[in-house]
């Protein structure tokens, strides 16, 4: 909103908020790139020269990069042809061509898709083809009918790279890389996938195409660098518009991330995972409470925030189950220790809750047999049980056998939050037999 | 029938109308029948028949439905003027689905009816906006959204016919959108009922009955025919869909329910079913229903066709033990009245009194001789004297004036007996123990069997009878006067006035009760409380009582109640005489059972058996004629192999049956059993071996069988 | 309390009327507002929030969309039946209708997002857009990667568009297999005892206090909060049961203070209710009719279940009483029961020792056909010709769901059935051709 103010002029604290919020939340949820990729420093270098080779010498290449999710794939990707356009050669010259395994589901919408975003349908027109690799080839063949001789170079991004390993004969794939053997035309076939064994997914005659460079992203990282990460993740800009507020928060920051509760949060998250995406949650989350009432993030911030981050949901929803359902849950954990984990109908579990309810002295939770099966159909839904087999519409519902979807430790931690719960079904939740 | 009744199976469906437009019924009819020459008038006579029968049948349905029809649409007026109250309760719960279940008993194939009248009186009086739906056509959510939109849509256009481009533009956006989502529906609504209110004459003629209100708003209903066919998935998700939509859009569902109203709580979830608002709708059971059939159909003088016990029998026991239809009741009727005139040259006489006179006039002399084959006639010329015989024998228009005298009598005869029949049965059913049935069904078998006093089960009732209280009796005997009044026949009217007279003296004897009244209820009393007590205790005590009544002289309430009795059973002596005693009763009764029965109960299994084990009962090849439980080495193949394979256990080794086959057939051969190469296996055996085989295979009696891979497991039991 | 709905951006008056409209969610609301921030600011990428039902998710969501006037599409994924009427909502509401009438015909999700991106590049989205799923467990049957997409959509269209998911079902039944990009997770809790209390106490009849109401309310939660804490059951108990409870004060039997004599006016009234009712079993309109009665022809209305007698033709109740019996006895047993005479079988050594768990307990088994005529032919009296109606009313009673055929449909030998009746039902039927079930019967010897 302020791009064009003057540097020092100081702005009132909401403005400072907005924009900091601004920037921060550009950064958290819409991954902006950062200046320069840290930690994957030989990666950024080993795919950029790759791509040189194609985008200059057109020569043609294939390359995947396989990592976990949120490990910063597509960021380093994206850094990588930010620096590659930087050439002008290369700018004017190469050609992008973006597909996601998640939006071109076949190949047929795959092959319209690169002929739209390599603008050729007219081109096209309404010609058929016999076969996909006459298409494939066409399109490049198109693009030779430059200025130049030899045809511009394409890049081929192929995101969920995965996903296109299970289209039908892997068409698309074994074209692109097929290609990009033979010297036909300079193109470069990028995959980002998150399955290591993605080599596996192949046939035998596309993987013998395929050039088997990987690039790996198994971030080795080790706490400090996670933490130094978290900071510098948090801290805003030099060119933020008030460079003293900046400088406050930015302090801030540092003296956040040296408090001693704050590391242990990081160091819990650090232990569940290292990658970018869910310290971005975690942030998001502690940003998304600051205000003018409160215009820093205290270490309370980041504790609710990674609360929230790790809260169990099945507890969550333990908590809300009448008293009468979670019996019933009680009751199953009963019959699984018993059965050692077999599946269970609903008249078994009526059976064990009742022989409960002889033990007890007061009546109060004699219902009939309706009452209890709506329950039960409650937690059916809520899946927190499941049919065992598939065949659940040939059988009474009273008789479909089902599985517990609860260990015993969620349960136990469910009975100790819950509100008003009576003692003796603590007790018989407690008790070793039935 | 629907094939979907039937379970495994194959089903001939008649190619189209087109072979029909060649040949025509009749020419179907009289072809092959026997004694063309009076075909024409047979069929002509059938066809008749059997329109009137079919007109009446309608008719009483309509009425049979009348009621639950009327009740649903009461509910559906009530839901749609309902809806907009505005009262806080209704406030709090707008969101229940209001909702018919609509009970109509165990076979589905009956519904049709039922539903195609209440969708019609719907779209009459309630609303135009009617859809029904059967499981069978949508299996999935999608279909079943298409269905309906479609379906509601198409009967608009139906309704009115001025905005024809209005539909038609409708029409193309359905099959434009190759999906569909209540929300086009809605949309849709709300314009139709923009219009609607605006009031088109169309609507007004098609609707005289509908007040200001439901103008506005008239409810959408979706009839849902066979519930428990359903996929219950498809079915909640449909529901969960229509519930969002409530407050926009007046839906309502009715359920056609075979079985019993708890199937909605079995097939629903409560989640769902909690969105409905379920009202319940019981139709009269099948059995009443076929009551009232029989009781119109049967019973009554007005069709000259009637079936004899062992038809009836056939009949009845088809619908009480294997399907409660009375479609198929009908049917069978029906094939009763096509056989009878196919196969019965004399059922020209099957008619109204005067056309069978005509015909009788018209009757050719083999006709005539065929009267005189009659069993029944033979036994009347017995009766006559001998120059009355030879008359009888010789001379044809004698004959014929005969004849026409004995139709008339036949006529008469049934004029007599049904009321009769009914009186009896009034009296009886009501008795301990039902003697002579409950049903009046019943007791019209045991009369057609055989003449009912033979019975002793009739003796019994009488006794029973003989023993009831005045005020029973009395009861009994006005609704018996009831019965008899109305009719017309001479004997009845009489009958009539003496059961009259009868009832007075009963009055008058009121008079001088008190003396008697003291001894009947001494008598009677036992009877009364007997009711409880089992059929032997009843005979012991009635034998006591008959003791106790000779011994003591009889009041006069007895004497009169004597008198009553005889008066009936006189009666029933007179005009109960069981149909086969009747002259001529062979032209109106129809008495070949096996037919019907191999026609409606069919029994395919034993058929193919009967085929294979004694094939001469089907190829009538005299070399095939062998004593029972033996098959001639000169049968078919398969019959041979079957054979064989009946003497095996439940696995049978094949090399051991094929030796066993050749054996058989080299002996049909005639190679003599010394010759060294008898029963050898060649080429040809082996071939024809295995033929038979893959056919028995075919049939169902064997299966291939994993166990041994050289055997094959006997699908059947038994055998020898 | 609306301390909790300050945020900048939005104007105060705004937050005040939503703060009024989200009772008893404030807390909720407020950490929703602070993610979403700003309007022009960015937004997570996708939101799930789950809870239990009505515990208010699609209403804070719509009330917040609504009274801020964020642009936003809502989608019920109930009435997707096929993922194209999610696609046409979600561009209608945000690009109107031409943007719809650009789809294809059975358009696929590259198509989705290509239009969308052609849409919204010309007018980038100065406020963030939102897209909300109900019930989108849903999502999970439809193409596996529909979801995984729509968790992604702001990075695949490059708009500032946010989806928020809501389910009554934790994330973890969510994630697919190769995993995907992770939302937010965010649980709504049930409402407390309490909350209830106050929501329900708004609703109140107009022509009675609201103490009086609450009064109610607190007796009716006494009854129903063990077994049902759904607000749209017990708010529909309210509505249903509240004329009853004011009978007495109608008639001035008591005053509206008496609570203890209303409590055991209505008392007795709610526990029938449980029964009837909550589950249905009575439609509501007649339990009004019910509470004009008086108690003693009550009795005389019976709920939907209790409607179990089935007229069967003669053979198809003894085909039934077969599968009944095929399918709750172990197959050894038949001998025993069927023989005339069974050698020496005796009791004690036919009764297996490691089978304690009774069959009702276990539920029915499968049997196949000729067992199933095997037994039918020994139970019933006359001898029956093995007709083809015999088999059609085999396949009529699976239709009629009374039997289930547990093999497939298209195997046509040996055919496996079980029987899909109580054990009340099956005693009630062959009560009628009195045949004692019971005699033949594994467990109850």
């Amino acid at each position: 909103m302020s791009k064009r103010k003057v540097k020092d002029a100081p702005l009132p604290l909401g403005d400072c908020l907005t924009e900091a919020q601004q920037v921060l939340r550009e950064r958290f949820c819409r991954q902006q790139l950062p200046d320069r990729p840290e930690g994957v420093e030989a990666q950024h270098k080993h795919l950029l020269e790759l791509l040189k080779r194609t985008a200059v010498h057109g020569e043609s290449n294939s390359v995947l990069i396989v990592g976990p999710r949120g490990a910063g794939k597509t960021m380093l990707l994206q850094c990588v042809l930010r620096d590659l356009l930087e050439e002008t050669e290369v700018q004017k010259n190469l050609l992008q061509v973006h597909l996601n395994g998640l939006l071109q589901t076949d190949d047929r919408v795959a092959l319209k898709e690169i002929t739209r975003q390599l603008h050729l349908e007219n081109v096209v027109g309404d010609k058929v083809f016999g076969s996909f690799a006459e298409n494939l080839a066409f399109l490049l063949e198109a693009l030779k009918k430059g200025d130049r001789s030899s045809s511009r170079p394409v890049l081929f991004i192929l995101e969920e790279f995965d996903l296109f390993a299970h289209h039908k004969n892997q068409t698309l794939l074994y074209n692109l890389f097929d290609v990009s053997q033979s010297a036909q035309a300079p193109i470069a076939v990028v995959g980002i996938t998150c399955r290591l064994d993605v080599l596996e997914l192949l046939e035998k005659r596309v993987k013998s195409r395929f050039s088997h460079r990987q690039i790996h992203l198994l971030s080795s990282l080790t706490f400090t660098q996670y933490l130094q990460r978290a900071r510098t993740q948090l801290s805003l800009p030099d060119n933020f518009p008030d460079s003293k507020f900046a400088q406050e928060w930015n302090e801030d920051v540092t003296t956040l991330c040296e408090d001693k509760s704050v590391e242990e949060v990081l160091q819990r998250h650090f232990h569940s995972s290292k990658d970018f995406r869910s310290l971005h949650m975690l942030l998001m989350l502690c940003l998304s409470r600051v205000s003018v009432a409160k215009p820093t993030i205290k270490p309370a911030d980041l504790l609710d925030a990674s609360r929230l981050c790790l809260a169990d949901a099945k507890a969550n929803m333990l908590h809300g189950l009448s008293i009468l359902e979670l019996c019933l849950i009680i009751a199953m954990k009963h019959l699984n220790d018993v059965y050692e984990g077999e599946p269970f109908n609903l008249q078994m579990v009526h059976n064990e809750f009742k022989k409960f309810l002889q033990r007890k002295s007061n009546s109060m939770y004699n219902f009939d047999q309706p009452v209890i099966m709506k329950a039960f159909e409650h937690l059916q839904q809520l899946e927190l049980i499941r049919p065992a087999d598939s065949s659940a519409a040939k059988t009474q519902r009273e008789y479909q056998l089902m599985r517990l979807m609860l260990d015993h430790s969620q349960i136990m931690e469910a009975l100790q939050k819950y509100p008003q719960c009576p003692t003796d079904v603590k007790q018989w939740a407690m008790s070793a037999f039935g | 029938m629907s094939t979907s009744s039937v379970s495994k199976g194959c089903f001939v469906f008649k190619p189209g109308a087109k072979k029909k437009k060649t040949v025509s019924l009749e020419s179907y009819f009289t072809h092959g029948c026997e004694d063309a020459e009076n075909s024409e008038v047979r069929f002509k006579l059938c066809q008749d028949l059997w329109d009137k029968i079919k007109t009446d049948t309608e008719i009483l349905q309509d009425e049979l439905n009348r009621k639950i029809l009327d009740s649903l649409l009461d509910f559906t007026r009530k839901c749609s003027s309902t809806r907009k109250h505005s009262d806080w309760a209704s406030q709090m719960r707008a969101s229940e689905i209001p909702t018919a279940a609509l009970v109509l008993g165990v076979n589905v194939p009956d519904h049709d009816m039922t539903f195609q009248s209440l969708s019609d009186l719907l779209q009459q009086s309630v609303t135009p906006h009617v859809a029904s739906v059967q499981a069978k056509e949508c299996g999935v959510l999608k279909h079943l959204m298409k269905k309906v939109l479609e379906r509601l849509m198409g009967t608009v256009v139906a309704v009115d016919d001025e905005d024809e481009e209005e539909t038609e533009q409708t029409d193309a956006y359905i099959h434009k959108s190759v999906h569909c989502s209540l929300g086009t529906l809605c949309d849709w609504y709300i314009a139709k009922t923009k219009k609607s209110s605006s009031g088109t004459p169309g609507k007004k003629r098609s609707s005289p009955v509908r007040d200001e209100q439901q103008q506005q708003q008239p409810p959408v209903v979706i009839i849902f025919k066979d519930l428990e066919a359903f996929n219950p998935r498809v079915l909640q998700d449909f529901i969960l869909i229509c519930s969002r939509y409530i407050e926009r859009l007046p839906l309502m569902f009715i359920f056609g329910i075979a079985t019993s109203p708890s199937t909605i709580q079995h097939m629903l979830p409560h989640s769902v079913s909690s969105l409905l608002c379920i009202e319940l709708f019981q139709s009269l059971s099948c059995t009443q229903h076929l009551a009232t059939v029989i009781d119109k159909l049967i019973l009554t003088p007005k069709f000259p066709f009637k079936l004899n016990d062992k038809v009836m029998q056939v009949l009845i026991s088809i619908f009480l033990y294997h399907d409660f239809s009375v479609r198929n009741f009908i049917k069978g009727l029906q094939l009763a009245l096509l056989e009878h005139f196919h196969s019965q040259p004399l059922s020209v006489l099957c008619c109204r009194k005067q056309e069978a006179l005509l015909h009788v006039t018209q009757l050719g002399h083999h006709n005539l001789e065929r009267i005189r084959q009659l069993p029944s006639f033979k036994r009347y010329v017995e009766q006559q004297e001998a120059q009355e015989q030879v008359n009888l024998m010789t001379d044809d228009t004698h004959l014929k004036e005969v004849c026409q005298r004995l139709i008339k009598d036949l006529r008469k005869y049934h004029k007599n007996f049904y009321p009769i029949l009914r009186c009896l049965h009034a009296l009886t059913s009501s008795l301990p123990r039902y003697p002579l049935g409950k049903q009046i069904r019943e007791l019209y078998l045991i009369c057609l069997e055989k003449n009912v006093w033979e019975n002793e089960d009739y003796q019994s009732a009488m006794k029973l009878l003989r023993m009831l209280a005045k005020d029973e009796l009395i009861a009994l005997l006005q609704k018996c006067a009831e019965i008899l009044q109305p009719v017309k026949s001479k004997k009845m009217k009489n009958a009539f006035s003496q059961l009259e007279e009868l009832l007075a003296k009963f009055k008058q004897l009121d008079a001088v009760a008190e003396t008697a009244s003291s001894v009947d209820d001494i008598i009677t009393s036992p009877v009364k409380n007997l009711k409880k007590t089992d059929l032997f205790q009843l005979q012991k005590t009635l034998l006591e009582l008959n003791e106790s009544r000779r011994s003591k002289k009889l009041s006069p309430y007895e004497i009169l109640r004597n008198e009553v009795l005889d008066f009936i059973d006189a009666l029933v002596k007179s005009h109960l005489s069981s149909p086969e005693a009747q002259t001529l009763h062979e032209v109106c009764y129809y008495s070949l059972s096996a037919t019907v029965r191999r026609h409606l109960n069919a029994t395919p299994r034993t058929s193919i058996q009967a085929a294979l084990s004694s094939p001469y009962y089907y190829l009538r090849n005299d070399s095939l004629k062998t004593e029972d439980g033996t098959v001639s080495n000169a049968a078919p193949d398969i019959c041979i192999a079957y054979k064989l394979h009946l003497e095996c256990g439940r696995l049978i080794n094949l090399c051991d049956w094929l030796e066993a086959f050749s054996t058989v057939v080299s002996a049909a051969e005639g190679h003599d059993p010394e010759s060294e190469h008898f029963g050898k296996v060649d080429e040809v055996k082996h071939a024809r071996f295995i033929r038979a085989v893959s056919e028995i295979e075919f049939l169902g009696f064997i299966k291939s069988t994993k166990q041994k891979t050289d055997h094959v497991a006997r699908l059947t039991w038994g055998g020898c | 309390m609306t301390t909790l709905l300050q945020h900048p951006g939005y104007e105060e008056e705004k937050l005040q009327r939503v703060a009024e409209l989200l009772l008893c969610r404030e807390v909720q609301a407020g950490t929703l507002l602070s993610l979403m921030g700003q309007p022009q600011q960015r937004c997570y990428p996708s939101i799930f929030i789950y809870g239990h039902r009505a515990s208010g998710k699609s209403h804070v969501m719509n009330v917040l969309l609504k009274e801020l006037e964020l642009p936003h599409a809502v989608v019920s994924c109930v009435e997707c039946v096929s993922a194209v009427l999610l696609f046409e909502q979600v561009l209608l509401s945000f690009f109107g209708c031409d943007a719809v009438s650009l789809l294809p015909r059975s358009p696929s999700l590259s198509d989705f997002v290509r239009i969308y991106r052609q849409q919204c590049s010309p007018s980038p989205a100065k406020q963030t857009r939102y897209i909300v799923m109900e019930k989108a467990e849903l999502l999970r049957d439809t193409d596996a990667n529909l979801l995984p997409a729509l968790l992604r959509l702001q990075e695949l269209v490059e708009d500032n568009v946010t989806v928020i998911l809501l389910s009554e079902i934790v994330w973890d039944k969510f994630r697919p297999n190769t995993g995907c990009f992770e939302p937010l997770l965010l649980h709504f809790p049930d409402y407390s005892k309490g909350e209830l209390q106050q929501i329900l106490s708004q609703d109140r009849n107009p022509s009675y206090s609201a103490e009086f109401y609450s009064a109610y309310i607190n007796i009716l939660l006494g009854v129903f909060y063990s077994v049902c804490r759904d607000l749209r059951e017990l708010r529909h108990l309210a509505a249903l049961n509240f004329s009853k409870f004011c009978e007495p004060l109608s008639e001035g039997k008591v005053k509206e203070t008496d609570t203890h004599k209303l409590w055991r006016n209505i008392e007795p009234h709610l526990k029938k209710a449980m029964q009837t009712v909550y589950l249905r079993e009575v439609s509501s309109l007649q339990w009004e009719q019910i509470q004009q009665m008086d108690e003693k022809e009550t009795g005389a209305l019976r709920g939907l279940s209790a409607h179990t007698h089935v007229e069967l033709p003669y053979y198809s109740k003894f085909l039934l009483i077969a599968a009944y019996l095929a399918s709750y006895n172990p197959a050894r047993t038949d001998k025993r029961f069927f023989l005339k005479h069974h050698g020496k079988i005796r009791k004690t050594n036919f009764m297996k020792k490691n089978e304690k768990t009774s069959n009702h307990l276990l539920g029915p088994k499968p049997f196949p056909l000729d067992r199933l005529l095997a037994i039918f032919y020994s139970v019933v009296d006359s001898r029956v010709a093995p007709t083809a109606s015999i088999f059609s009313q085999i396949s009529s009673l699976v239709t009629l769901q009374l039997l289930a055929q547990v093999s497939h449909d298209d195997q046509l030998d040996a055919p496996k059935y079980k029987c899909a009746v109580s054990l009340d039902f099956i005693c009630a039927i062959s009560r009628t051709v009195n045949f004692d079930i019971v005699k033949y019967l594994y467990d109850f010897l």
